[in-house]
């Protein structure tokens, strides 16, 4: 994953040049069953894009191909830690598709509702909250696993935080 | 269960072979991410995905509160009909319904 | 191919899909592709509190690769066609 931090414009033509159309009318059939269909309709919509390493980014999706490689503009990062989050800018993303958990459109009546009793903090707050979290996650994690191998299951996502 | 050496039924040449003959029958399957499923089989494919009904699954916890034996805790759910992807799966076994 | 088409026939159903990460997504099928990308309608987050971040979302596009379980109604399952369709290695162009 890239973060390129320049606030562009993205490439002119973008996903509408993806879905090839030769003639007829300019739409897709009502079903289409491929990739390109289901992310057409997200396209230039404001969306939260949860990764498989557990980040929520908030931005406005403006490219894809067919693996569901995306690129993401005016984007957010939020953080969220025990009961607190925090916003960081940072600005245009492209994220490979393989790293993509979901994509979620948001509803823009209940845009940037966050339920109690979740707080906003700063952003040097919360990460100070993580750095603790983590190291904490890590010591279960490593009893946990151990008891689970001794029954036959095998350790793995170990060190990547999946949520 | 079906006999492997069963008249027209073919014989098990490959490994999903075996998997067919479970076909409507209860299999056990156990996944990554300490998970086990007990359930009939309705469907399956090249990559182990699977249909499988009448589903419970058993997942495998460690209470995090103390470092003593005995933590391992399991919970159980049941599910009516259930698809489980492939990737998830680490084997299938035919087991006698019970 | 078989689950895609399978897939396909529980279109308008709701289903609840279940992630690598746990997380549990309740919501109406509205479309599928051929990697098993899911996309779900009026969802419905379980345990909806611990995910604070879909608490704005109606819909979602889920990559089929962090699918664990998809939750089904055995209702719209045909369960015979199903097993007819697996054994011989096809899928019949009336289910699909």
């Amino acid at each position: 994953m890239e973060n390129l931090s320049i606030q562009d414009l993205p490439p002119e033509g973008g996903p509408n040049d993806v879905a090839p159309q030769t003639g007829g009318p300019p739409q897709l059939p009502p079903q289409m069953f491929t990739t390109a269909a289901q992310l057409l309709d997200l396209t230039d919509k404001k969306l939260v894009l949860v990764l498989r390493d557990g980040r929520k980014l908030i931005g406005v999706l403006r490219s894809w191909d067919q693996f569901a490689n995306l690129v993401l503009q005016d984007t957010i990062e939020r953080i969220f830690v025990q009961e607190v989050y925090a916003d960081v800018v940072r600005g245009i993303f492209l994220v490979r598709g393989e790293n993509v958990l979901l994509l979620g459109e948001i509803d823009l009546d209940k845009d940037d509702y966050i339920p109690e009793p979740y707080r906003k903090v700063s952003p040097e707050e919360v990460h100070a909250l993580t750095v603790k979290a983590n190291n904490e996650k890590k010591q279960t994690d490593k009893v946990r696993a151990t008891k689970l191998h001794k029954l036959g299951f095998e350790v793995e996502h170990s060190g990547e935080i999946l949520f | 269960m079906a006999d492997a050496g069963d008249g027209d039924v073919a014989a098990v040449s490959e490994p999903l072979d075996l998997v067919r003959l479970s076909l409507d029958e209860i299999v056990f399957v156990r996944l990554r991410g300490d998970r086990e499923l007990k359930g009939r089989l309705h469907a399956y494919d090249s990559h182990c995905n699977l249909v499988l009904g009448e589903v419970e699954e058993t997942i495998y916890v460690v209470e995090d509160d103390d470092e003593e034996e005995e933590t391992v805790k399991t919970i159980k759910k049941q599910s009516e009909m259930l698809f489980v992807r492939g990737d998830s799966v680490v084997l299938i076994s035919p087991q006698a319904a019970s | 191919m078989l689950f895609f088409s399978f897939f396909k026939t529980l279109v308008d159903h709701e289903v609840t899909v279940e992630l690598k990460n746990d997380i549990s997504i309740k919501g109406v099928l509205k479309s599928v592709d051929q990697f098993l990308n899911i996309k779900l309608d009026d969802i419905q987050v379980v345990e909806e509190l611990k995910y604070p971040h879909l608490s704005s979302v109606k819909n979602v596009f889920i990559r089929g690769s962090v699918v664990r379980y998809v939750h089904l109604p055995s209702a719209a399952v045909d369960v015979a066609l199903l097993e007819d369709a697996t054994r011989r290695g096809t899928w019949n162009s009336e289910m699909g």
